[in-house]
């Protein structure tokens, strides 16, 4: 059964790529503590003294640290690690949240109509007017503290609109077919509708969605924190990391920025190749290449 | 199948083909007479009462002018007021320069001295503060050069605080709307305003009948570039002559492009951390304070995080502030003694605390915070990092909700009573004392060396008094001060540009030359 | 037709009434701007009083009643930094903005459309593997890394391009715009943060064309055509290019409104002085009557785009149903 299914992705190496990479580094964030040669969120393992060192293999670095150190004596690789978990539990939450929440109002509002459709969808298109790091700010002026939970919150508030939408659009289609239309005839309740004949029919293109927005999840975490809204400067993301890193560029340390910049767009990149390939999976009309 | 890579080459080669065309980059400020400088923070307003920050004033001083101004080293020098002198506690007396003309052609009289006072009192105004303190201003006698300026109360930095205060046309301003008066400044300054793009630049052109001589930049404009990888750009471009606030990362890889010269004076500001010490916190305890304080490595902060960019601070006010003191010296770095200080303080295990900070407004101001998080985390206090925008930062600071925070401080009026008043006083919302005390800080001994300044008049017998409230400040370990920062500005060397930063950072057009081309 | 756009309209106005009802119920927490107005020594009771000066001592419904009694006369009120008219400063900055969003949706379009019909019409080419990958790449790209590294290469490196600001400006419109098109200064400032605005949509329209073309390659009206012996690049352009017309446009039009309001990021990297930089200047500094005008104003945008887009829809394609 599932066999055609992996001969079809061994058979297109970018997606073994993105998968194994994304593989890697979700061991890699996870098992991070057992891994990673320093603690970078444990303020007491840090020394200035080891502070912008070079990596390894240049004039000047030193042994444990193996791409280098940033200005506050955190290793390179130990950040990038720690810092991918914070991408993938952003890219994580938002998905699952925004995908839950929109999904049922957007399930809600294709099935029912109405006045909770027109409310619903007005307030969907309201949010387009606000930018997420307007929302983050606002946030941040309510809860008066930088954490994680509100840049997730800030993306999630502008990030379930679209699963709402795309849900919609499904269940309007979904509802005139002919089994739906023949389930109703036959007695079937409201609930029983939707969960066993709607939602399995419409709930496809949602998955592809959500491969795409979770790498959006993970670009906008980083743009936060790049503009100074994300998470606190004590536990940097790979955002932040660029964003404390890019300055030095121009000073030759390189390092800062080349290697958590390159691993946050290997993930995002991963995880839109997949996207691509589950919707072709999912689009037999597209597969005849 | 093979002519497609060719369509996609002819567009790439139309691309770069037009970018070749359009690519004539090298800025329009290469004229001798023409200087461009890029500032970190562009200027808000073009009125000059509606905004106290230095970002503005900068921009001001060249357009307007103040009853005094002061000079590149700070001193006091004569501006729109010829002469002055403090009469008796509430009077200080004016004479008036004659012969001023506003840009629209309108004469300088007493009267706009008086109406440029009043206004300071409207909405509109940064300085009501200011404004508050002066009960009226008029001629005496029948000369009207001669004023007199009364003040509510004894106000020993009145003077002091003057060229901050700039001067405007009353016809002109009381004739047209707040929204005209913001957007078209009318000065007596040595340049005429010519165009402001908020957040973008500010464009001026010499007054050739400045009271002060025709200045030798003929046109001048302000550039802001608040990224710092965009402003190193600017300046190794070319597109600025010279930059302020050079970021600290780059430095080095400034001072060694051939055609950038750096320069640097120490700032006038001073970063430290402010502490609470309600009772029953572990900061109300002097050995925690002290313990804190000594588990402060400076030197490695102004290594490390600084780049050497900054000299270590004692105290908050810096050497020409009245009420600096020379006797005082940093509590020495010791790890050790820091966390015998709290084994005794009854902390053996160190506690937790939040220590809150801006991330836009000062140099490295996140990345410090990090660091003594780090090395108050080894004496085993564990210090939870919360830096946001100062537009968040520093509401929290007016209401006193802090427990420890980093700020900078430095006094316009070179006067460290009005420091205390406002930083450390017991917060008392009548007096206006302790606004800008966020952790509500008090000590009723510091408070009361404090009134008894207020009340001395002889300036000497005054810095006395204030340099004793300074020293007992800072034995009390109301704050913990970390350095001054350090002025740095970038050069183009190739202009041949003459130029001496000023204390205030203010960026004044007329001070600087330009030789040959 | 017309009861269409009639209740377009009505939605549209709907949508603006809860945008502004929203900024305004949440604005009181967008940080206190009576701290900074009151000047930095203002004690309490003059912010206090301030406070009640400005109204913003009322409950937000008082406050938001005001505002949108005034905004329909036409006064969105003084900026509380600025202290000049709110709308003359959105309207200076828009053209700017304006003008990025155009050039960067221009080169989406020309590079996207065209290398996505290309990549399709030979999708075994190495030319179709290396752009299709391409594309992928610019959609993982965030802006502020394209931005740093547009920078890097053609300012810091190559020195071939300047690094910030718009260049200079002319006023045309009998000075109501400042255009910097018109200018080799104008122009050259606009090339990176162009780039760097329309590389994320270069590549969504570039999968979008791939995907329509090769999906209209298939259809029986184009297969007739290629059995009859039509040239390649006449099928391309005249058969199939038609067929992914509406999505493309669709697009665009939902996309331009975003990028006029908020390419934040790329202009405050590039220092270009348009709407998105004053936003976020606006929300650092807590200057509510900016922030909510702006947001009105692109809501407007945003909402009037959007019922062009769905007019265009309904008017190409007579299948879409008016509901």
């Amino acid at each position: 059964m599932a066999d055609p299914i992996v001969r079809r992705v061994l058979g297109r190496p970018l997606v073994v790529a993105a998968v194994g990479f994304l593989l890697i580094m979700v061991l890699g964030a996870v098992f991070a503590p057992l891994v990673a040669p320093q603690d970078p969120y444990r303020l007491m393992s840090l020394s200035l003294g080891d502070s912008l060192l070079p990596p390894v293999w240049m004039e000047g670095g030193k042994t444990p640290f193996l791409l280098g150190t940033d200005v506050q004596g955190r290793d390179i690789l130990s950040t990038i690690l720690y810092g991918s978990r914070v991408s993938f539990l952003v890219g994580t939450s938002v998905v699952l949240i925004a995908g839950v929440v929109g999904g049922a109002v957007g399930l809600l509002a294709g099935f029912y109509g109405g006045w909770l459709d027109s409310v619903t969808m007005r307030l969907a298109d309201s949010l387009l007017s606000f930018s997420t790091t307007l929302i983050a700010m606002l946030l941040l002026g309510i809860f008066r503290y930088n954490s994680l939970l509100l840049v997730i919150l800030a993306i999630v508030v502008a990030g379930w609109v679209q699963y709402a939408r795309t849900m919609r659009g499904r269940v309007l289609a979904v509802k005139e077919e002919d089994y739906v239309t023949a389930a109703r005839a036959a007695g079937s309740g409201a609930p029983r509708l939707i969960l066993r004949h709607i939602l399995p029919n419409a709930v496809a293109p949602l998955l592809v969605i959500a491969a795409v927005d979770f790498g959006v999840a993970v670009t906008l975490e980083a743009t936060l924190s790049f503009l100074g809204v994300g998470v606190p400067i004590t536990q940097p993301s790979l955002g932040m990391m660029i964003a404390q890193g890019k300055d030095f560029v121009y000073a030759g340390m390189w390092w800062l920025i080349v290697f958590p910049a390159g691993v946050l767009m290997g993930i995002v990149f991963s995880l839109n190749v997949i996207a691509d390939w589950l919707r072709d999976e999912l689009d037999p009309r597209l597969k005849a290449r | 199948m093979t002519q497609i890579p060719n369509v996609a080459i002819g567009l790439l080669s139309a691309l770069a083909l037009a970018g070749s065309l359009v690519a004539a980059p090298r800025a329009h400020a290469q004229g001798a007479s023409r200087l461009a400088v890029g500032v970190a923070a562009a200027p808000h307003t073009m009125d000059p009462q509606a905004a106290d920050v230095d970002s503005n004033m900068s921009a001001m001083t060249n357009i307007f002018d103040g009853l005094v101004q002061r000079d590149t080293a700070g001193e006091l020098q004569p501006g729109l007021a010829t002469a002055w002198k403090r009469i008796d506690e509430e009077t200080w007396r004016f004479e008036l320069r004659k012969g001023v003309k506003f840009h629209n052609g309108n004469d300088f009289t007493w009267e706009d001295v008086q109406f440029t006072m009043e206004r300071l009192k409207s909405p509109h105004s940064e300085f009501r503060n200011f404004g508050a303190l002066v009960a009226s201003v008029t001629p005496v006698g029948n000369d009207p050069w001669v004023v007199d300026m009364k003040t509510r109360g004894s106000v020993p930095f009145f003077v002091q605080t003057l060229h901050m205060i700039f001067i405007m046309d009353k016809e002109s301003t009381a004739s047209r709307s707040e929204g005209e008066v913001a957007q078209t400044p009318i000065g007596t300054g040595p340049y005429r305003f010519v165009e402001w793009v908020k957040g973008s630049h500010l464009r001026l052109a010499a007054n050739e009948q400045y009271w002060g001589g025709a200045p030798a930049i003929k046109q001048a404009e302000f550039r802001a570039v608040a990224e710092p990888s965009t402003r190193l750009a600017a300046i190794t471009s070319g597109a600025v002559d010279i930059l302020q606030d050079v970021p600290v990362a780059l430095g080095s890889a400034l001072a060694k492009h051939p055609q950038v010269e750096l320069v640097s004076r120490p700032a006038r500001r001073a970063i430290f951390l402010g502490l609470g010490n309600k009772p029953g916190t572990p900061t109300a305890d002097l050995r925690v304070r002290k313990a804190m304080y000594m588990a402060i490595n400076e030197q490695e902060i102004i290594e490390k995080v600084m780049f050497g960019r900054a000299t270590p601070a004692a105290q908050i006010p810096d050497p020409p502030t009245v009420g600096y003191s020379k006797a005082i010296t940093r509590l020495p770095y010791d790890p050790d003694e820091a966390k015998r200080l709290l084994a005794e303080a009854g902390y053996p295990n160190g506690f937790e605390i939040t220590l809150t900070g801006p991330n836009d407004r000062y140099v490295q101001d996140a990345q410090i915070q990090a660091t003594v998080a780090a090395q108050l985390a080894r004496v085993g206090i564990k210090v939870k990092v919360d830096s946001k925008p100062k537009s968040v930062f520093f509401p929290q600071v007016s209401r006193h909700e802090l427990d420890f925070f980093l700020i900078g401080w430095f006094d316009g009026s070179y006067d460290f009573g009005r420091s205390f008043r406002q930083l450390l006083h017991t917060v008392d919302e009548k007096a206006g004392y302790g606004a800008t005390n966020g952790a509500g800080y008090g000590n009723p001994g510091l408070d009361e060396l404090f009134a008894a300044a207020e009340k001395t008049i002889d300036p000497e017998k005054r810095a006395e008094a204030l340099r004793r409230l300074n020293e007992a400040t800072m034995e009390q370990v109301a704050v913990i001060p970390l350095h001054y920062q350090s002025d740095d500005y970038a050069i183009r060397k190739d202009r041949g540009i003459r130029f001496t930063p000023r204390s205030d950072t203010w960026i004044v057009f007329k001070d600087i030359a330009r030789s040959g081309s | 037709m017309s009861g269409y756009v009639t209740k377009r309209l009505l939605q549209g106005l709907v949508v603006l009434g809860i945008v502004s009802f929203i900024s305004f119920a949440i604005f009181q927490y967008l940080g206190d701007p009576v701290a900074t107005m009151a000047g930095q020594y203002a004690t309490q009771a003059e912010r206090e009083e301030l406070r009640r000066v400005l109204g913003l001592d009322r409950p937000f419904y008082v406050q938001y009643a005001r505002f949108i009694g005034n905004a329909l006369r036409g006064n969105l009120g003084l900026s509380y930094v600025a202290r000049v008219p709110v709308l003359g400063l959105i309207l200076e900055r828009l053209p700017a903005s304006i003008e990025l969003a155009f050039a960067a949706e221009l080169i989406a379009v020309a590079f996207g459309v065209v290398l996505g019909a290309l990549s399709a019409a030979y999708p075994r080419s190495w030319f179709s593997r290396i752009t299709q990958t391409g594309s992928l790449v610019g959609i993982s790209l965030p802006t502020f890394i394209v931005g740093i590294g547009l920078i890097l290469v053609f300012v810091v490196w190559l020195g071939w391009l300047p690094p910030f600001g718009r260049g200079e400006t002319v006023p045309i419109l009998g000075g109501a715009w400042r255009t910097g098109l018109l200018t080799a200064s104008g122009l050259s400032h606009l090339v990176l943060p162009a780039f760097t605005l329309g590389m994320f949509q270069l590549a969504v329209l570039f999968r979008l064309t791939r995907g329509g073309v090769i999906e209209a390659l298939q259809a029986d009206y184009v297969r007739t055509a290629r059995a009859k012996g039509v040239k390649p690049p006449v099928v391309l352009f005249r058969h199939v290019l038609r067929n992914v017309f509406i999505p493309v446009v669709t697009i665009i039009g939902l996309q331009l409104g975003q990028l006029i309001g908020f390419s934040i990021v790329t202009e405050s990297i590039f220092q270009w002085p348009g709407a998105g930089s004053l936003l976020l200047a606006s929300i650092f500094e807590s200057d509510f009557p900016v922030v909510a005008a702006y947001i009105m104003t692109v809501a407007l945008i945003i909402v009037g785009l959007n019922l062009l887009v769905d007019v265009a829809y309904a008017l190409l394609d007579p299948r879409i149903r008016y509901g």
